[in-house]
């Protein structure tokens, strides 16, 4: 578990109001949304109030995600941030009293974060889209999903995809990643593209995932950005900066003493739409211009 | 929303020059004796431009043949440049979409001739407001504060409609009430954005909804039509006043006959048509009805 403190406006040793944040895995998306958030509390809180933030970055695994909220609640912080769906559900599992603003949950309208002491956003992205597209490229029998079962929000995106895909007579392959073997199921899982669920297991070890696919040119999206250009071939993601901005407001607005409960939550439905030319190249997949002409970005 | 890369843009460019020459080339064919007089016939972009030019070919080499005259064909980079083009390019002619065709009979005197009948047997087509069936967005109220993705600032079903259907409900200003609005180009890129999630709500044309639609069920499935607009003619040949009286009276003759003979039949199943029926300036009233309808709102967007 990597602890970090980070101190927002320098002078006084004694910061005045301290906030905890979990990351539910150390994966870019949840980074961003991070710094995003880092600036806009920095910005509100610019001349005024000392805030110090401890950041947790525990790796993806229910016992670890369990302690980070712990430990927060020992360090009895005046608020918690929490970033996709399995840290905060350890900290609502925690019934602790200390507010809670979560950010980066799929489908918060699926998951039973509402309460007394928590408010927050969260994003959908229309997986219906990402078979759309994949069909424009190739001919597509077999779909493998790769998800992690640890992971609630993940296990809902597997479902969804899955359901969608059946219904359009496309079979699943199920790609289950609980530690880093379950990586060797890709190698056999015959499938003509693979979509990656916001899974942080999966996340943490997606170069991997890349290197295992890039041989068979299985072609690849993601509901999160590929910003390190693993080779994800197209993603169709939810900006994970606009979250962290809506995060820090209401973050604010509960250190100024506003109740969680009466800050409305939000769930994000806007996207960008990214295709990987360089990954296409590379495949021999020819990316039709009416298809290209949709993108938001296209990397070259 | 952002536009592809320049360098996609420039691909883009490349393309359609390629493809116009090649359709030049193509019309050019009937050629036994070579005809002299020549009609320069110029076409709105659609989505698929390579399609779309494909159909078009077909029409121009049979136009050629039964007429007698040379007509080749030009793709206009975007909507709404009709009036550029007729004047820089002197064009004959060209297939337009309402809103272009409204300007060019108001300023261009050009001659409505005749619609093309689609395969469902229409020959007009009305402005759809579209959200996700997930957006909860039903009316305009749910609007504000929201994404809106427009087809182009020329086209009726794509932002005329909008416009006017917004002023109906009084909003005359769509850059304070929503968050973001843009243009997509096309009416399939319009639906596509709102499908992504790209946009929350998108103004479309309801003949390419369809065939949206009918490729691919699962499109009808996520989408809520929540206005519809009056129906408008769809694509309408304009021929300019200048053009020789006998000349567009054949033009007219063959084009309306067409479905009559076994070649022209051929013809109008690769132009996916089942035929052309005559056209007025009359059936451009409800056009200009809606222009009156959103005309404060047009002129703040444009003022912004």
């Amino acid at each position: 578990m990597l602890t970090v403190l980070c101190v927002l406006a320098a002078g006084d040793l004694h910061a005045q109001k301290r906030i905890g944040v979990i990351m539910t895995g150390d994966v870019p998306y949840y980074g961003a949304m991070h710094e995003a958030f880092v600036s806009e509390l920095n910005r509100r809180y610019a001349g005024g109030e000392k805030i110090e933030i401890i950041l947790q970055k525990p790796f993806p695994d229910s016992i670890s995600w369990s302690n980070a909220a712990r430990k927060l609640i020992a360090f009895d912080v005046d608020l918690i941030v929490a970033y996709g769906s399995p840290a905060i559900q350890a900290v609502i599992h925690e019934k602790s009293r200390i507010p809670l603003v979560y950010a980066g949950l799929y489908e918060p309208d699926h998951e039973e974060v509402a309460g007394k002491y928590a408010t927050g956003c969260g994003f959908k992205v229309p997986l219906t889209s990402i078979i759309r597209y994949f069909k424009q490229l190739k001919p597509l029998t077999t779909l493998g999903i790769v998800y992690s079962s640890i992971e609630e929000d993940s296990v809902r995106q597997y479902e969804a995809m899955k359901d969608v895909a059946e219904q359009q007579g496309i079979r699943v392959a199920k790609i289950d990643i609980r530690v880093h073997a379950d990586l060797e199921q890709l190698k056999t899982a015959k499938a003509d593209a693979i979509f990656i669920t916001g899974s942080s297991l999966a996340h943490l070890w997606l170069a991997d995932i890349m290197t295992i696919l890039r041989k068979p040119q299985v072609p690849v999206a993601d509901i999160f950005p590929d910003d390190a250009e693993a080779g994800v071939l197209m993603t169709l993601s939810q900006p994970p900066h606009i979250q962290g901005e809506m995060a820090a407001g209401m973050a604010a607005k509960i250190l100024r003493g506003e109740k969680p409960a009466k800050i409305l939550a939000c769930t994000f439905r806007d996207t960008e739409l990214v295709f990987n030319l360089v990954e296409a190249r590379h495949m021999g997949i020819d990316f039709p211009i009416h298809l290209l002409i949709e993108a938001t970005r296209v990397i070259e | 929303m952002s536009r592809p890369p320049l360098s996609v843009r420039r691909f883009l460019l490349r393309l359609f020059l390629c493809l116009l020459l090649c359709l030049a080339a193509a019309a050019d064919r009937p050629a036994a004796a070579e005809p002299e007089e020549e009609l320069l016939i110029g076409i709105e972009p659609e989505h698929n431009i390579f399609e779309q030019m494909e159909r078009y070919r077909y029409l121009a080499g049979y136009l050629s043949g039964q007429l007698r005259v040379q007509v080749k064909l030009t793709i206009m980079s975007r909507y709404g440049e009709v009036i550029e083009r007729f004047k820089s390019l002197r064009l004959d002619g060209a297939f337009l979409t309402s809103y272009t065709a409204t300007m060019g009979i108001n300023e261009l005197n050009l001659e409505p001739v005749v619609n093309p009948v689609n395969l469902n047997g229409q020959s007009t087509s009305q402005g759809y407001i579209l959200v996700r069936k997930d957006s909860g967005i039903r009316a305009v109220e749910q609007m504000r504060g929201k994404s809106i993705v427009f087809v182009d600032p020329a086209t009726v079903e794509g932002y005329l409609f909008p416009l006017a259907y917004l002023e109906q409900h009084g909003i005359t200003d769509s850059n304070s009430f929503f968050h973001r609005f843009s243009f997509a180009g096309s009416h399939a890129s319009a639906i596509f954005a709102v499908l992504d999630g790209r946009a929350d709500i998108g103004a479309a044309k309801d003949t390419v909804y369809n065939r949206l639609v009918h490729n691919d069920p699962s499109i009808g499935q996520e989408l809520e039509i929540i206005a519809q607009s009056p129906k408008v003619p769809e694509i309408t040949l304009c021929i300019r006043k200048e053009i020789d009286p006998e000349l567009r009276a054949r033009l007219a003759e063959v084009l309306l006959t067409m479905d009559k003979t076994a070649d022209g039949r051929k013809v109008l199943e690769q132009f996916k048509a089942l035929r052309f029926v005559k056209s007025s300036k009359a059936d451009f009233d409800g056009v200009m009805k809606m222009e009156q309808e959103a005309r404060a709102a047009w002129r703040n967007t444009e003022n912004n």
